[in-house]
């Protein structure tokens, strides 16, 4: 499958910080890719760098095909971007804006725009200036998506919006998502889980993983086992096994290797279990799960060796 | 071409307060500028790059002057700010944007709402002052040339490196900074009391580093965004301005530009004169009396630099480097002057118990005379063709009894003339019933080798022209009373036109440097 983006290796650093660290990311065209991660994780960065704003230090990173420190000019007809940090022509009214915008693409369509101004209820009339957050992050959104990019890039497009916003936000990108790719950094999980086909989890500049959302979903389980007696932590647990506790006759932890073979696995480590459920997980408790026992254990070996073994 | 449309017709609809701003002014400049020179009375004196004339409407004017390069500065920073070119926020550099179009489409305003309303500014002015448009087109479109390269320029490459209009504005203040104290530390180098030579290269070397560099940032800029490389190509630019101001390349050029040949003037040194020094610590000043003579009828030389070799027994000698003179012409018959050059304190602790031979290398121009025009003086405006329009002025506003000449020229000072008029002592009405007698003065006025136009706000400069003997002799118990021009009275402008320039030298030898005395502030030579 062709990718939409791709980068080898792409290091940014700004000082003696390294904001990416050897991202290695492909996201294929006509998927809805969300990259997640803690603030000052590195997507603003990796956004900024496959869009030409910012240079790599080192790597690749390439962007429909093009070189990102070539993308410039008509290539931006192709790509759609918002960020929550872009900002806008404020002086214009949101028609003068998209009356402006037009000039710049050919294939602007017109009937999409109209349909879009109306689905957002955006007044054409009133200055940027004096709109609400959600009302001029719908206003960006109808003039990144009028003239079917076929790329949208989207960095933290829901952050402080209500709602109501974010769901007919969401409701549009889910309406485009089949002609389009869409690239998008957030910290609304629950959002992203309901819509992306794909995930990657940034955490100080690394790729932690990168996949199929419904392979996150598959791999990762909450396991809650019961013993007889007091349950105790495994001496050493496998890597693959993410904040191991015990409690009572209750141990519990978040695997990141689920498959059919898992339960006698645990059964191994738990010899007097009398039970034990895999629950599945929502991608918060997925995020927050690898978050917290990067955190802890303040190496991410596990999580990085899992994501190089499922790699998209 | 649409996206240029578009970005142009963006920016004219968001800046039409600004636009309209400069207009105004623009337009109030037209209007009142002219009025100075319907005022009676005023001897006209020249304020700088401004072209302003004293008086009322001078003042008001002089505002203006100030005023419409402003109003280009907020019109030039608000433009290139609407799409800065500093930053990662902003809401254009992921839109489909082409660098060259977004450049031209700027392009496109300023030469709509800068360059052509400029244009017609300068062709009006032109026009009030008596002077054709067309007949002065080099002049207008050089004069384009000096407004990008001293206005827009400048300010466009400055905006293209800040984010607003504060940034700019201390950038601004930092450039000036910078100005002042290169011109504070040029002040302690010893070539900076020599006078400048005349500008040959160092003038169009200056002006071809404004417009390359400063295009250069802009173009960095626009089409890469590379801020470290536009803020080293901005102390390039500083750097070699400051190296033409310090290492003056007109200095090494002189000898190919004044080669030496037959003098047009011979120079003898009028021995025994009284010579001056200077207020500097450490340099001095030798002034020594000379007479000039042997100019052909009908033309003039110009001394324009001077260069001094002082050579003592045993092969000690210092040399100095080309010096500037001015206020120096010599037409045919002899004149009386003396010449001045600076020589360091401790070159004249060196030689001046010792006879010296002074050799004194003058670099000049001969002119001739291209033609002359005799003028009965009017009351009202006079136009002297080749030169410009004059007008007899007054102290005292009455116009019968004039107090000089007034005259103003087209884009730049007129070529170099000589103006001879009649002083008559007394009123003129009673001259025409007495018989008073007549006191010839004369003046230079205008530059020998004038620009087609020097950058200017407005197109017409005033040309000063200060005639001698304006005061009657008069005794020490007595208030001095000036001499009158009578309408009427004979004024002849005589024009001279470069013929060649040549390097001559005058060998004194036996020359004692004259004692040094210190007074309150100045030290004085005499011999």
């Amino acid at each position: 499958m062709t990718s939409a983006i791709r980068t080898r290796n792409l290091e940014r650093r700004f000082g003696r910080t390294k904001a990416l660290d050897g991202i290695d990311l492909d996201v294929p065209e006509g998927a809805v890719y969300a990259v997640v991660g803690a603030n000052g994780a590195g997507k603003t960065t990796l956004i900024k760098v496959l869009m030409n704003i910012l240079h790599a230090t080192s790597g690749t990173a390439e962007t429909l095909g093009m070189d990102a420190r070539k993308l410039s000019g008509k290539a931006f007809q192709q790509i759609g971007y918002v960020s929550e940090n872009q900002e806008t022509p404020e002086w214009m009214t949101t028609g003068q804006m998209l009356s402006y915008y037009r000039s710049f693409y050919p294939q602007w369509d017109r009937g999409l725009e109209q349909q879009l101004v109306h689905t957002f209820g955006l007044p054409l009339d009133r200055k940027l200036k004096h709109l609400s957050r959600g009302m001029r992050m719908k206003a960006c959104f109808a003039s990144s998506l009028a003239y079917r990019p076929a790329l949208i890039v989207l960095d933290e497009p829901f952050s402080g919006l209500d709602p109501l916003v974010r769901d007919e936000l969401i409701e549009v990108l889910i309406d485009r998502a089949p002609e389009t790719t869409i690239f998008l950094s957030s910290h609304d999980l629950a959002e992203i889980e309901s819509f992306s086909s794909h995930v990657g989890y940034l955490e100080n500049g690394r790729l932690l993983f990168s996949e199929e959302m419904g392979d996150v979903m598959e791999r990762f389980r909450e396991v809650t086992i019961t013993v007889n007696g007091p349950a105790s932590r495994p001496d050493r647990p496998p890597e693959s096994w993410l904040q191991v506790e015990a409690a009572d006759s209750i141990a519990r932890f978040v695997h990141s290797r689920f498959s059919g073979g898992t339960a006698s696995e645990v059964a191994e480590y738990f010899p007097s279990a009398r039970d034990i459920r895999f629950e599945p997980m929502s991608l918060r408790a997925i995020f927050l799960a690898v978050a917290k026992s990067n955190r802890v254990s303040s190496t991410s070996a596990p999580i990085v060796d899992a994501a190089k073994e499922v790699e998209v | 071409m649409r996206q240029i449309l578009a970005i142009f017709t963006k920016d004219a609809r968001r800046f039409w307060p600004e636009i309209l701003v400069s207009f105004v002014l623009l337009a109030a400049l037209v209007q009142v500028y002219p009025m100075q020179w319907t005022e009676p009375g005023m001897i006209h004196s020249n304020i700088g790059w401004f072209g302003i004339s004293g008086g009322p409407s001078g003042v008001f004017a002089a505002c203006l002057v100030a005023l419409v390069p402003i109003s280009w500065w907020i019109l030039i920073a608000r433009l290139v700010h609407c799409e800065r070119l500093v930053g990662d926020t902003q809401f254009w550099i992921t839109r489909p944007y082409e660098w060259p179009k977004l450049l031209a489409g700027k392009m496109l305003f300023l030469a709509i709402f800068l360059y052509v309303p400029f244009f017609a500014a300068q062709c009006l002015l032109l026009d009030s002052g008596g002077f054709h448009p067309f007949s002065y087109l080099p002049g207008l479109l050089l004069n384009l040339v000096y407004l990008t390269a001293v206005v827009v320029l400048p300010l466009a490459a400055l905006s293209a490196l800040t984010t607003g209009f504060g940034r700019l504005t201390l950038l601004i203040l930092g450039v000036l900074l910078f100005i002042v104290l290169a011109v504070i530390v040029s002040d302690y180098l010893p070539s900076s009391s020599f006078g400048s030579v005349p500008d040959v290269v160092s003038g169009k070397l200056a002006l071809g580093i404004l417009l390359s560099g400063f295009a250069a940032i802009v173009l960095v800029q626009y089409a890469r965004h590379r801020i470290r490389l536009a803020w080293l190509l901005l102390a390039a630019v500083a750097a070699g301005l400051w190296a033409i101001a310090i290492f003056d390349p007109d200095q090494a050029l002189m000898a190919r530009h004044y080669p030496p040949a037959a003098s047009p003037v011979q120079f003898l040194y009028a021995s025994g004169g009284v010579t001056n020094g200077t207020n500097s610590k450490d340099l001095l000043s030798v002034s020594i009396p000379m007479r000039e003579s042997g100019v052909a009828e009908g033309e003039a030389v110009i001394p324009v630099a001077l260069k001094v070799n002082v050579e003592g027994p045993g092969g000690a000698s210092w040399q100095s480097s080309w010096q500037g003179i001015t206020s120096q012409r010599y037409l045919a018959g002899a004149s009386d002057t003396a010449t001045t050059f600076v020589m360091p304190r401790a070159v004249y602790d060196r030689f001046k118990r010792i006879p010296v031979t002074l050799r004194i290398a003058f670099a000049l121009v001969q002119a001739h005379r291209d033609f002359v025009r005799l003028v009965s003086l009017p009351a009202g405006d006079f136009t002297v063709a080749g030169f410009g329009v004059c007008k007899a002025q007054s102290w005292t506003g009455n116009i019968n009894d004039s107090s000089g000449i007034g005259c103003r020229s087209a884009m730049n000072q007129p070529r170099l003339t000589y103006i001879a008029v009649q002083w008559t002592e007394g009123r003129c009405a009673e001259a025409a019933t007495e018989s008073s007698s007549q006191i010839r003065g004369t003046a230079w006025a205008g530059e020998i080798d004038p620009a087609p136009a020097e950058f200017g706000i407005t197109p017409v400069w005033d040309t000063p022209v200060n005639i001698s003997n304006p005061w009657q002799t008069y005794h020490q118990d007595e208030s001095p009373q000036g001499r009158v021009l009578c309408l009427g009275s004979p004024v002849s402008f005589t024009q001279f036109r470069e013929m060649a320039r040549t390097q001559t030298d005058l060998v004194i030898r036996d020359f004692h440097l004259p004692d040094l005395s210190v007074g309150d502030r100045f030290m004085l030579l005499t011999h």
